[in-house]
């Protein structure tokens, strides 16, 4: 008896099913296409193996204890672009989210117009943005700020419309019934209900805007990221280690935070 | 109990009004914005002539130069090969650590604790920053791209599923554990075929932002359409910028509609 | 020798609450016994122990002479099927999968978890679904059937399993009478045609009058009655349904002059 009549798939014929299989083998043939292309070699993978544990250990190194208040006032100023990006993006999001949901928009023209808007905005990374107003407004925190605001706008514009597109009707309705305007409406009766959501949304958004912050001082657009290549580049290693964990550090401290206050949010707020 | 017990009233006040924090709350973000736009030395003077030199300056870009369209085809060929590279390599690591890491499936607390935090360590990690470290060690290319790709959203990837698998419902796991499954059945029994439609979403949404970074990883050497955008923008060559620009929105915007239409069928 | 032996058995859980209070039973090979009790009585948590879903504070249960622990939960889960209140099915499997989970202790992990099952095992499994009358349903979506047809999946699962104990808990519990009628009578005739003990948690005396050979009666941790049907008379039913420090409970006598 051969393996193919003892063993068999819990389907009618025996066989996995055929969107399956047909997936897997796509997926297959995909990434057997593109494995020149991205140069995957797994013998060169194994031989950088060792290459790699040398470069780690190369990064214990004693730490440069002397650029500790500069490493410190560079993730400060990564963490104020952060705060200051995402708050200028919280403020224009809310008109935004407004005429990008089905339900708040003015014109179906507009709605459509917005959510094209907001798409554009979030297409790009923030470091594609960071570069193009690098060489509008000059090196900086500036462009980097704006390269921040200008992305999450796309992403919170879009997370606000859709939060107001599915609040409850009736409380809507009820508003309306005691001779709300339209701007009334909209104030009073969609926002509280959509805000819920909208706490847990900032918070991913925090999250991701630092991460990014991290990295715009690549482009020259402020934070600690300029540190990061510049170390790289002239191999002070004993300075990249402290910016590794400094960046480990923050993002990770953010993390528990984020998922204390979601979970706070989500189960109840205890006094 | 006795009715009469309720009776004094008149030394019953309402309980004080619990004071409205809001202003308070408004105030205090709106002080510590200041203090960081004071610290962070942005002057609204150049923000101000930034705007106004803005419009002279987004129309440098008006023409796109598109003389070597089939070359910028081919860069983001790369990217999208990257991105789908990091893709799949996150799953790996994402399907193997994520049980492991769900509350309900572990099998023993500390096999918990070692994959949360080998999750978090990988989430922690910008990409960019894994990606220097892997030009450094591989040398230029993509390959060390995908990998820092895969890295990063492998910890996004495993803390989601872990995540889905712990909503997963008690009975159903109790069901197929009473049967006497071990934990790789129970995985593959009660886990998966649960959230299954959770997951493939998780799973297109990483693609998507994958291939937004893809673009970037170029900056740092790792292959891919970013070093070349980074060149023209270096040389003012905003025609060759532009197209470049545009190709990128171009594609992303493509997959973004067929991961949303993906998704659309998958609900 | 007993099916099952349940030796001095307390559980008390992490809140405090003191689900067993000292329990003590011998369930003969092949019976049909039914575990009667109010909700909270520690019926559920005395089956859960049986199947290692829970583990005693002190005591000990033992299957067929084994003891069962956490190490050997895998061969003892093996011979003890779990049918349960809502089923417990996995939603997005088909039927005949589900049913199918049954034999996942039987075998190792390597081919299983491809879904990979041998012939033998299609065939138990067929022939599992055929004795619950629903060959027909096999390649459904477990969460497009009825109640009914999902509990009797469930115990086709069981079935699947070929155990020499099989533990309802609270099987008919969410089901109409008509089909509480059908799943108790599948769990008789299994019981009676296969040998297999057959311990059950029910809320309806009814019920347990007519399909139980044993009955075994729990009040606040404790077993306060054990017997065959005919000795469970009305004044017992008082003992066992009697609520803490109530002494004259009007609604109780009500409730059983119905039963």
């Amino acid at each position: 008896m051969t393996t193919v009549s003892t063993w068999r798939w819990p389907t009618p014929s025996g066989w996995p099913p055929l969107p399956l299989v047909g997936g897997v083998l796509a997926l297959l043939c995909a990434l057997w296409l593109t494995a020149p292309i991205v140069e995957v070699d797994f013998v060169r993978l194994i031989g950088s193996l060792g290459k790699m544990v040398g470069f780690t250990g190369q990064m214990f190194v004693t730490p440069d204890w002397n650029y500790v208040p500069q490493l410190l006032a560079k993730m400060l100023e990564t963490i104020e672009m952060t705060i200051l990006g995402t708050a200028i993006a919280i403020v224009l999001s809310l008109p935004m989210g407004i005429l990008a949901a089905r339900n708040a928009t003015p014109h179906i023209a507009v709605y459509r117009l917005t959510r094209d808007v907001l798409s554009l905005m979030r297409a790009l990374p923030e470091l594609v943005w960071a570069l193009v107003f690098v060489s509008a407004v000059g090196l900086g925190p500036l462009p980097g700020v704006m390269a921040l605001a200008f992305v999450t706008v796309g992403f919170m514009g879009k997370f606000f419309a859709e939060a107001i597109e599915v609040v409850d009707r009736k409380a809507v309705e009820g508003v309306r019934a005691h001779g709300a305007g339209w701007l009334q409406v909209r104030l009073f009766a969609m926002l509280p209900q959509a805000l819920p959501d909208f706490v847990g949304t900032v918070m991913y958004i925090l999250d991701h805007n630092l991460r990014a912050a991290a990295i715009l001082g690549l482009v020259g657009a402020g934070g600690i990221g300029y540190d990061l290549v510049m170390s790289m580049r002239l191999f002070q290693y004993d300075r990249l280690l402290l910016i590794a964990l400094a960046i480990y550090l923050v993002v990770t401290l953010l993390d528990r935070a984020s998922d204390r206050l979601r979970s706070r949010i989500i189960h109840g707020k205890q006094a | 109990m006795n009715i009469h017990d309720l009776k004094p009233a008149r030394s019953q006040t309402l309980p004080p009004k619990p004071r409205n924090p809001i202003p308070v709350w408004v105030t205090a973000t709106l002080a510590v914005l200041w203090l960081i736009v004071w610290d962070l030395e942005i002057s609204f003077e150049t923000l101000a002539y930034g705007v106004e030199d803005m419009g002279e300056y987004f129309s440098r870009y008006r023409q796109p130069d598109f003389s070597n369209l089939s070359r910028y085809l081919e860069l983001m060929g790369i990217t999208l090969a990257t991105a789908l590279w990091g893709t799949v390599f996150a799953l790996l690591v994402a399907f193997f650590l994520a049980p492991l890491a769900a509350r309900n499936f572990a099998p023993s607390p500390l096999a918990y604790r070692i994959a949360r935090e080998m999750l978090n360590f990988m989430r922690a990690m910008p990409d960019l920053l894994l990606a220097l470290i892997f030009v450094a060690a591989l040398g230029l290319g993509p390959l060390p791209g995908a990998l820092a790709l895969g890295v990063h959203t492998a910890g996004f990837l495993g803390k989601f599923f872990a995540e889905s698998l712990e909503r997963v419902d008690k009975g159903v796991c109790e069901g197929v554990a009473s049967t006497g499954a071990n934990f790789p059945q129970m995985v593959m029994y009660a886990g998966w075929p649960s959230i299954l439609r959770e997951a493939m979403g998780y799973v297109l949404y990483i693609l998507d932002r994958n291939v937004r970074m893809a673009s970037v990883l170029g900056l740092v050497g790792a292959g891919g359409i970013g070093l070349a955008l980074h060149d023209t923008l270096r040389l003012f060559d905003y025609g060759q910028s532009a197209a470049l620009i545009l190709v990128i929105l171009a594609t992303i915007l493509i997959i973004d509609y067929a991961s949303a239409w993906l998704r659309g069928r998958l609900g | 020798m007993s099916a099952i032996s349940i030796q001095s058995v307390t559980k008390r859980f992490p809140n405090g609450f003191e689900a067993l209070k000292g329990i003590d039973a011998e369930i003969k090979s092949g019976s049909f016994t039914v575990v009667l009790g109010p909700s909270g009585a520690g019926k559920s948590t005395l089956l859960r122990l049986m199947n290692g879903l829970e583990t005693p504070t002190s005591g000990e249960v033992r299957i067929g002479g084994e003891s069962v622990d956490a190490h050997k939960l895998r061969h003892i889960r093996s011979k003890v099927a779990m049918v349960f209140q809502q089923f417990n099915l996995v939603d997005r499997l088909s039927v005949v999968t589900n049913v199918l989970t049954g034999r996942l202790a039987h075998r190792s992990w390597v081919g299983s978890v491809f879904y990979l099952f041998r012939k033998e095992d299609m065939e138990i499994a067929q022939e599992a679904l055929a004795r619950v009358a629903l060959t027909d349903k096999a390649w459904n979506r477990a969460d497009k059937l009825s109640g009914g047809q999902q509990q009797r999946v469930g115990i086709a699962r069981a079935l699947a399993q070929q155990p020499k104990v099989i533990l309802a808990d609270e099987p008919v519990a969410s089901l109409d009478p008509v089909s509480s009628e059908e799943i108790m009578a599948l769990l008789r005739e299994i019981c009676d045609r296969d040998g297999i003990t057959v311990v059950v948690n029910l809320h309806q005396v009814e019920l347990a009058r007519r399909f139980a050979d044993r009955i075994i009666g729990m009040n606040s941790g404790k077993i306060v009655f054990d017997g065959n049907p005919e000795q469970m008379t009305q004044s017992v039913l008082r003992t066992i349904y009697q609520r803490e420090g109530i002494e004259d409970d009007n609604s109780l006598d009500m409730a059983l002059a119905y039963a």
